[in-house]
This record gives C-alpha cells, sequence and structure tokens, in this order.
C-alpha cells in the first residue's frame, strides 16, 4: 500500500515536471505561433531569436550593471530594432513568395543572429540570474521545481494577454487580416510594414521571456535555439495557428515526453527524448491533420 | 442551332436525391436529374445555388450526406476521384486549375496519364519502352493542339498565359483522357465575343465528333439557350426547372429567380 | 550570335523531346563530361579531387534526390540526413554480410551492395511517406523532422548497425569491383562520377516522364490533380521511394568513398539542412540545379575561410567561425530575394539572354 502511494506520487512528480516543461515549450512555440498566425512565415529563427534576446539581457546587465529591468527594457529594444530590420531587409523584399522561400529565409536569419550574436556578446556560456527563485518546495509530498513554476505562471499570464491582445484589439483584427491574405489586407488599407514589426517584436518579446526562462534554467549558450526544435512538436500538434493549442499542445508534449522517459526509456535504451515528441505528435496528426486547434482547410475547386 | 444527326442514348448520369452539407451550410437540398448519353446537358442558376458543388459530387471529390449517384447503371458511393477519372469523367475547373509549373504541352499531357502505363523501372531507361509510349501519347495530344489551335503556345509555361487560352488549355488537359462524360464549370467566363464563339464550336465539335456527352455550367444564356439539349435550374441548393431551354426560358420560377425581368 | 537555335529545325517529336535540343548545349554538356573524366583526374590536384569534387558529387546527388521529393513533388522534407544514414548503414551491413551457398563463400559487390542500399533506404522512405497522404505542408516538414530524429536514435540504439563495434567507429570496406582495389583520389573520383551520372540521367529521364508530370501536377494543383485521375497514395510515395533512393545512395557513396568511415554524425539535422539550402539555392524543380547548389553551399565555406587571409584580414578562428555564420545567412537571404527559383533559374535567364546576343532582345 505505501509502495502505491509512493509510485502515485512519484507519477505525479514527473507529470507535474512535465507539465511545467511543457509550459516552457508553449512559451517558444508562441511566438511561432504570432508570427505564423500574422504573416503566414514559419519562423526557423524564433530560437535564434530567443538566445538573441537573452544575450542581450545578460550583456546589458553585465555591461552597464543595471537592474535587471533596466536591461530586460533595453532587451525589449533591442528586439524591436530587430523587427525593423527583418521587416526591412528580409520579409519586405519577399512579399508573396511561397511559404517554403520565406521559410529558408528565417534559417537564413537563424544562422545570421547565431554569428551575429557571439560576434558582439561571445560565445562562453553566462548565467543568467534575474532573481527567479531557485530550488523545489515540497508540496504534500510531490517536489515542484520553484522555477518552473515561475514559468508556467509567466507562460499563462503571458498568454492571456496575448489572447486579449488579438481578440480584442484593433491591432489584433488587423493582424489576423494580414494572416489570412497579404493582397486583401493591403487593399483595405492595412500597412503590411507596420504589422509585420508589431508582429515580430511582440514575437521578440516573448522569446525573451522564453529565454529568461531557459536561460535561468540551463544558462545561456548557443543550444538555447536548438530548443526551439523542441517547439516544433507542439506545433503540430498544438496547429500552427491557435495560441491555445501552443499551450495545450506544450503541456502534452511536455509531460508525454518526461512521461515515456521515466517510464519507457529503461526498456529501449533511453534516450528517447530526442524524438519521442515528435513521434507523438505525428501519430496524433495522423488523425487531426491540422493539429488540435489548427484551422480546418475546406478545399475548393 | 441545326439539329444534327446526334444520337441522344440512355441515361449515362442519373443523380437521385441529392443533399449535401458542409457543417450547417446546406450546398445541395434534395437535387434529382439525369444527363443523358451524347447530349449537351447544361446547369444554371444564381451564385451560390450549388452548381459546381454538384459538379464535384459527380466528380467524387464531395460525398453528398444523402442520396446516390449512378454512372453506367452502377450506382457509386464515396467513389474517389480518381476512380471517377478511370471511369471516363473528365472536368474543368471554375478558377482554371492548371499545373502552373508546366508548359502547355506537359498540362495536356498530364491528361493521358491514365493511358500511360510505362513502369517506374521502364521510365528511368527511357529509350525504349517508356519512350515509344511517351511518342504515342504526344502524337495524340497533339492532335489536341491542332484541334484547339493552341499550337504557338505549345511550350509556354502557362501561368503567362492570358485567361482565355488557359481555359483553353484546360479544355484541351480534359479531353486528353478521352472522356465519356466531360464536366465544364463556365468554360466562357471572362472571354469576349469571338472567344466564347470559339469555346462553343469547340465544344459543339466534341460532342458531335466524339459523341462526348457534356454537363456544362454557365452563366450566358445566349450560349445556354443555342446549345445545350437539356436545362437544369439551381437556386439556393435545390432544383426549380428542368427540361428542354425553351420550357426553362419560360418558366416562372426561374425567371423571378434567376432571369429577371419580372419585378 | 553563337547560341542560337536558329536553323535546327527538328522533324519529328523525339527531337524535340530530346534533352538537349540544341545543339550548342550538346556540345557544352560533351566538353563538360570530358573535362569530368579524363581532365580532372589527369590534371587536378589530391586536394582539389578529394576535398571538392567527390563531397561535391556526391551532394550533388543527395540534392537531386531532394529535389524531386521536394522541388517536382512539392513534399518538404527535413529528413534527408536520416535517408542518407540509412543508405550509408545498410550498405555497411551488405557489404559485411558473408554468404555462404554450399561452398561458395562471398560478399556481395560493391556496385549492388550500394545499389541495395538505396532500396533499403526507399523502402524507409516509403514507410516515412505514408503521413504525407494526410499531412501536408509545414505540417509535413515537422515530420519528416520526426524520421531524421528516430532514424538517428536507432542507428545509435542498436549495435546491431555497427557489428558490434566496441569502438562506436566502423571503418567502411574497400572500394573493389572484380578486383580492382579504388584507392588513389583520382580512382574514387572516376567511380563517385561513373555512379552520379548514370544516377542524374536516370532521374532526368523520370522527371520527364508521365512519373515525372505526375508529381509535378500534385505538387502545382493536388486536388485537380487527383480529378483528373493521378493517385495521390502512388504519386506521393513513389517521390518519397525515388528520393530516398537517391539519397541511401549518396549516403552509402558518402561513407564509403568520402569518409572511409560510417557514422551517424555525418548525418544529422545540419546535413539536411544544407543539402535543402542546396536545392532552393540551386533551384527547385531542376537536376543542373542541383549540381548549382551542391557547388555553391560547399564551395562558401571554403571560400570564406581562405579569402580573409588572402587579403590579409587577420581575424581569430573563433571570430571566423561566427562571421562564417553571419555572410552564410545573409547569403540565403540575398539569394532568396534575388532570385527565389534558384541559380538554375538565372542560368536559364542566362542562355535566354545569350540566345539574342550581341542583340539586346
Amino acid at each position: 500500500m505505501e509502495d502505491l502511494w509512493f509510485e502515485l506520487l512519484f507519477f505525479l512528480e514527473v507529470l507535474f515536471s512535465g507539465l511545467l516543461t511543457g509550459s516552457l515549450y508553449s512559451l517558444v512555440a508562441l511566438g511561432f505561433v504570432l508570427i505564423f498566425k500574422a504573416s503566414g512565415v514559419f519562423n526557423f529563427a524564433q530560437g535564434a531569436m530567443m538566445l538573441f534576446a537573452a544575450l542581450s539581457l545578460v550583456g546589458f546587465q553585465e555591461m552597464l550593471g543595471v537592474h535587471w529591468t533596466v536591461a530586460f527594457l533595453l532587451a525589449f529594444a533591442v528586439m524591436i530594432v530587430l523587427a525593423w530590420c527583418v521587416e526591412k531587409f528580409v520579409l519586405g523584399k519577399l512579399v508573396n513568395q511561397e511559404p517554403i522561400i520565406l521559410f529558408m529565409a528565417t534559417i537564413g536569419i537563424t544562422f545570421f543572429l547565431d554569428g551575429f550574436g557571439q560576434t558582439v556578446w561571445g560565445s562562453d556560456i553566462k548565467v543568467l540570474d534575474i532573481g527567479l527563485p531557485t530550488g523545489s518546495f515540497d508540496m504534500g509530498g510531490i517536489f515542484i521545481d520553484k522555477l518552473e513554476l515561475v514559468a508556467g505562471a509567466t507562460a499563462a499570464g503571458l498568454v492571456f494577454v496575448l489572447a486579449v491582445f488579438f481578440n480584442k484589439t484593433k491591432i489584433g483584427r488587423a493582424l489576423r487580416a494580414v494572416a489570412d491574405d497579404h493582397q486583401a489586407a493591403m487593399s483595405v488599407g492595412i500597412s503590411l510594414r507596420y504589422i509585420w514589426i508589431v508582429v515580430w517584436s511582440v514575437a521578440g518579446l516573448v522569446g525573451l521571456v522564453a529565454g529568461i526562462m531557459w536561460g535561468s534554467k540551463l544558462g545561456v549558450q548557443f543550444s538555447l535555439s536548438l530548443i526551439a526544435l523542441k517547439a516544433l512538436p507542439v506545433l503540430m500538434l498544438g496547429g500552427f495557428t491557435s495560441i491555445p493549442g501552443a499551450i495545450i499542445g506544450g503541456l502534452i508534449i511536455g509531460s508525454g515526453e518526461k512521461l515515456a522517459e521515466i517510464y519507457i526509456g529503461p526498456f529501449v535504451g533511453g534516450a528517447i527524448e530526442n524524438w519521442f515528441a515528435y513521434m507523438l505528435a505525428l501519430v496524433f496528426l495522423l488523425f487531426r491533420p491540422q493539429g488540435l486547434f489548427g484551422e480546418k482547410i475546406i478545399e475548393r475547386v | 442551332m441545326e439539329e444534327q444527326n446526334r444520337q441522344i442514348g440512355d441515361v449515362l448520369l442519373a443523380v437521385e436525391d441529392i443533399s449535401l452539407s458542409f457543417g450547417a451550410v446546406r450546398a445541395i437540398s434534395d437535387v434529382s436529374f439525369n444527363i443523358k448519353k451524347g447530349e449537351i446537358r447544361a446547369i444554371i442558376g444564381p451564385n451560390g445555388a450549388g452548381k459546381t458543388s454538384m459538379l464535384n459530387c459527380i466528380n467524387g471529390f464531395y460525398h453528398p450526406q444523402q442520396g446516390t449517384i449512378s454512372y453506367k447503371g452502377i450506382t457509386r458511393n464515396q467513389m474517389k476521384p480518381y476512380e471517377a477519372a478511370a471511369q471516363g469523367i473528365g472536368r474543368t475547373f471554375q478558377n482554371v486549375a492548371l499545373f502552373k509549373g508546366m508548359s502547355t504541352l506537359d498540362n495536356i499531357m498530364t491528361g493521358r496519364n491514365l493511358k500511360m502505363k510505362s513502369s517506374l523501372l521502364s521510365s528511368v531507361i527511357w529509350w525504349g519502352a517508356a519512350q515509344k509510349e511517351e511518342l504515342e501519347h504526344r502524337r495524340f495530344v497533339e492532335d489536341i493542339i491542332d484541334f484547339l489551335e493552341i499550337e504557338a503556345i505549345r511550350k509556354t509555361p502557362v501561368g503567362r498565359l492570358p485567361y482565355g487560352l488557359q481555359k483553353r488549355v484546360e479544355l484541351g488537359r480534359a479531353l486528353a483522357a478521352e472522356p465519356e462524360l466531360l464536366l465544364l464549370d463556365e468554360p466562357m467566363a471572362g472571354m469576349n465575343l469571338e472567344e466564347k464563339e470559339d469555346m462553343c464550336r469547340f465544344i459543339l465539335d466534341v460532342n458531335d465528333e466524339f459523341g462526348t456527352t457534356i454537363c456544362l455550367i454557365e452563366h450566358d444564356m445566349g450560349v445556354v439557350m443555342d446549345i445545350s439539349d437539356r436545362v437544369m435550374v439551381l437556386d439556393y441548393g435545390g432544383k426549380i426547372a428542368d427540361g428542354t431551354p425553351e420550357e426553362v426560358r419560360a418558366d416562372q420560377n426561374v425567371i423571378d429567380a434567376y432571369l429577371g425581368g419580372g419585378h | 550570335m553563337f547560341y542560337r537555335e536558329a536553323g535546327q529545325f527538328k522533324s519529328s517529336y523525339k527531337e524535340d523531346q530530346a534533352v538537349f535540343p540544341i545543339l550548342q548545349d550538346r556540345i557544352g554538356v560533351g566538353i563538360t563530361l570530358a573535362i569530368a573524366f579524363i581532365g580532372i583526374p589527369l590534371f587536378g590536384g589530391e586536394y582539389f579531387i578529394s576535398a571538392i569534387m567527390i563531397p561535391f558529387l556526391i551532394l550533388a546527388l543527395a540534392a537531386i534526390g531532394l529535389n524531386i521529393l521536394t522541388g517536382y513533388a512539392g513534399q518538404i522534407s527535413l529528413g534527408t540526413g536520416g535517408f542518407m544514414a540509412v543508405g550509408a548503414f545498410a550498405a555497411y551491413k551488405f557489404a559485411t554480410w558473408t554468404i555462404v551457398i554450399g561452398q561458395f563463400e562471398g560478399t556481395i559487390p560493391l556496385v549492388l551492395t550500394i545499389l541495395l542500399s538505396g532500396v533499403v533506404a526507399a523502402i524507409v522512405g516509403i514507410l516515412f511517406g505514408i503521413p504525407s497522404l494526410r499531412i501536408k505542408g509545414f505540417y509535413l516538414a515537422v515530420a519528416t523532422l520526426a524520421a531524421q530524429f528516430f532514424i538517428e536514435w536507432v542507428l545509435v540504439k542498436f549495435g546491431w548497425f555497427t557489428n558490434y563495434s566496441p569502438s562506436g567507429i566502423i571503418t567502411a570496406p574497400k572500394l573493389e569491383i572484380l578486383g580492382y582495389v579504388f584507392s588513389s583520389p583520382a580512382e574514387k573520383y572516376i567511380l563517385t562520377l561513373s555512379f552520379v551520372v548514370v544516377l542524374a540521367m536516370a532521374a532526368k529521364n523520370l522527371v520527364r516522364s508521365h512519373i515525372g508530370r505526375g508529381w509535378m501536377a500534385i505538387r502545382d494543383m493536388d486536388i485537380a490533380a487527383e480529378i483528373i485521375g493521378f493517385k495521390p497514395l502512388q504519386t506521393k510515395l513513389s517521390a518519397f521511394a525515388v528520393s530516398s533512393f537517391f539519397c541511401g545512395v549518396a549516403g552509402a557513396l558518402w561513407a564509403f568513398i568520402h569518409l572511409g568511415t560510417v557514422e551517424p554524425e555525418a548525418f544529422g539535422i545540419n546535413r539536411s539542412f544544407s543539402i535543402l539550402f542546396m536545392v532552393i539555392i540551386g533551384g527547385m524543380g531542376s537536376i543542373m540545379g542541383a549540381f548549382i547548389g551542391a557547388a555553391f553551399i560547399l564551395l562558401l565555406p571554403i571560400f570564406l575561410s581562405n579569402v580573409p587571409p588572402m587579403i590579409g584580414w587577420d581575424i581569430g578562428v573563433d571570430m571566423v567561425a561566427h562571421m562564417e555564420f553571419m555572410i552564410f545567412g545573409a547569403l540565403i537571404i540575398f539569394f532568396l530575394i534575388v532570385e527565389p527559383h534558384g541559380l538554375a533559374r538565372l542560368w536559364s535567364i542566362g542562355k535566354e539572354k545569350l540566345r539574342s546576343w550581341p542583340f539586346p532582345y
């Protein structure tokens, strides 16, 4: 009886940890969804943006010795400048190209940002410390990591704000129009340029927050941009165009991955984290090709 | 139009009590009609009446929730589009659905796909069986190109062609499959008078020379009344008239809903 | 003036359909092949042949494979590295498989080994291509990543693939055909060249056949394609199969001829992206584009690391790596803006201009 209870507690611990990690994935996926929703671009550079934002934050903290809130604002300003540059030099020149071309362009941005970030801020691992709590606390026998909890709460808050933004504000509506049809949106007077800068800035902000969370957890280093690869199954599962999808997808992937590693991993030699998330999403897609909340496309001829 | 010695035979396609919905939207409600072999059948009606959806059902692209479709006497349920094509049903589309990355010639050659049997291995080796088959079909396609008078543009990528020519190429692609039943969705939309006359001529020739049964959706009343044997009128997904052009023209329901003149 | 079709009449459809209908093109190809088969082995330096020509050819082959899937059939794939890995390991297993029939004991001949490894890759490709019937676009691209990561994991986890080698490093077997051992760079080059030329020709034949048209039809408008009779299942799976075959053979060649070892690291996600770049920059839907793209992507890092010292610009090694990243990224974006249809399109535009040279149009 004791054993069973212990097993249950352990399961819940793994589950919780997975859910919280999942919310971290969701944060990253959120950036993707925003950009895809509003500009139809699959932004592979989201991970690099996250890294760059985190690097900038730490860089400003170290260089200028300021409080992290100031560094945060400075880093956000940097992301806005980045958004402007991306619009001017990349997106603006590739209007109406096929999606795969835009996707490849974002890969180009990834390379550029990676190199640029490391040129400017150096390539050693940096410690990101903005005073987030560390360690874990005991909740009735289940250990919960404090950092992960804060991250989860932040993610939830951010999502709420973004959802309101998209659905209730004028800009949000314009963003949705642009996502649907660039030319139609232009024809009703929506400035694509402005919208794209806004979206990429918001995605940059989301990336900054995600970068802070992941950076606090892992340190700010190159591998941070590879976290983006983990967000992809989340997108597959939740749908590329859905904010709630990114959340729920993240939770499912995060918990699924953790549970699989603990419970199935030992049978197949471990290290299944690399591909389990993808397989899970793949199988799911077979039943629902547009993801949980993705838009179902009714094809017409 | 003079009545040629066209043989209008038995029922080729029979549609019984078809209803089609997309979620809460009813596209077609309880429509029944038939198409006889060798005839030119028109489907007319205001926009949104369900005409294209009806053709899509015949092609097997949409599957109606209710009702049956029988082709050549055999009732088919849930038929896949490529199966319909294999049975001899050809199609052109309202918004020209040509393969933009290919030339005119290649597009029409895709219409021959069902007749091309070369295996993968044979195609890889090319010289020999695959080449021979390709040349055979090329000959056939060139005949169609002659027929439609589009020799000059055969190597042009179709994306560069004006709309009227694209529609002609699309007709060529449909003809390449040697269909028994040809479904044409607004083949003359966006054309000027001369182009329309050409298109009419092609359609009549196809029906006359090859005996192809034609079912067309068209908005130009002059064309419809001139070339069709029978006309069906759809409105809001339902059938409001069915008969010869003269009968339909005089039908009060049709005048109210579509032809106008009563208000 | 020189590059004209005037006066070259085609009197049959057969002539019209030839791969190189213009005489000047045929001469050009002839010269290129002569240089490739004779000139380079005779005059090319060892470094040039081993470090540039051989990888160029093999990667071009992989790029042809990916081009078939993504460029012609329109199915975005990020799993190229995985399929190459399958080919490499399959080739290793076939090559180390001693067959005993009665008194006869031997191994499978080299050429057959490599072709068979392609077939194995094709089968794996079909398996991972099945989702493409339900999943489209970027969803499919991400699904192919599943293939990439899963294949990588399987090949590392299960010792059977490396014949339970304790060190984990496997040397590729000798390259031997009918007793003749290919050991010098020039010999290996000729072997690679032969494979690549034959397979490139095969690819060209396929894409201009009705099978190739089927792929392009599915790419351009899959619904219309189905309505006029193309079976989506067969068309898509055949694209996956053929594409994976090419990638598998490329993987086998990469391991056996270029690296000399069979290791999964060479076929990771970076490889997949690198080949995708080749396809995009070279030109999607173009066999020649695969070659151009491969040359570009291969030569760029070499160029970037050799040029700064040449102009006396001394930056630290680290810095060079970072700057390479930046320049690489910038160049990709540049090319995508200037010619999204790739260098192959620039090439054919150039040829068109050449047709009317010296007149402006």
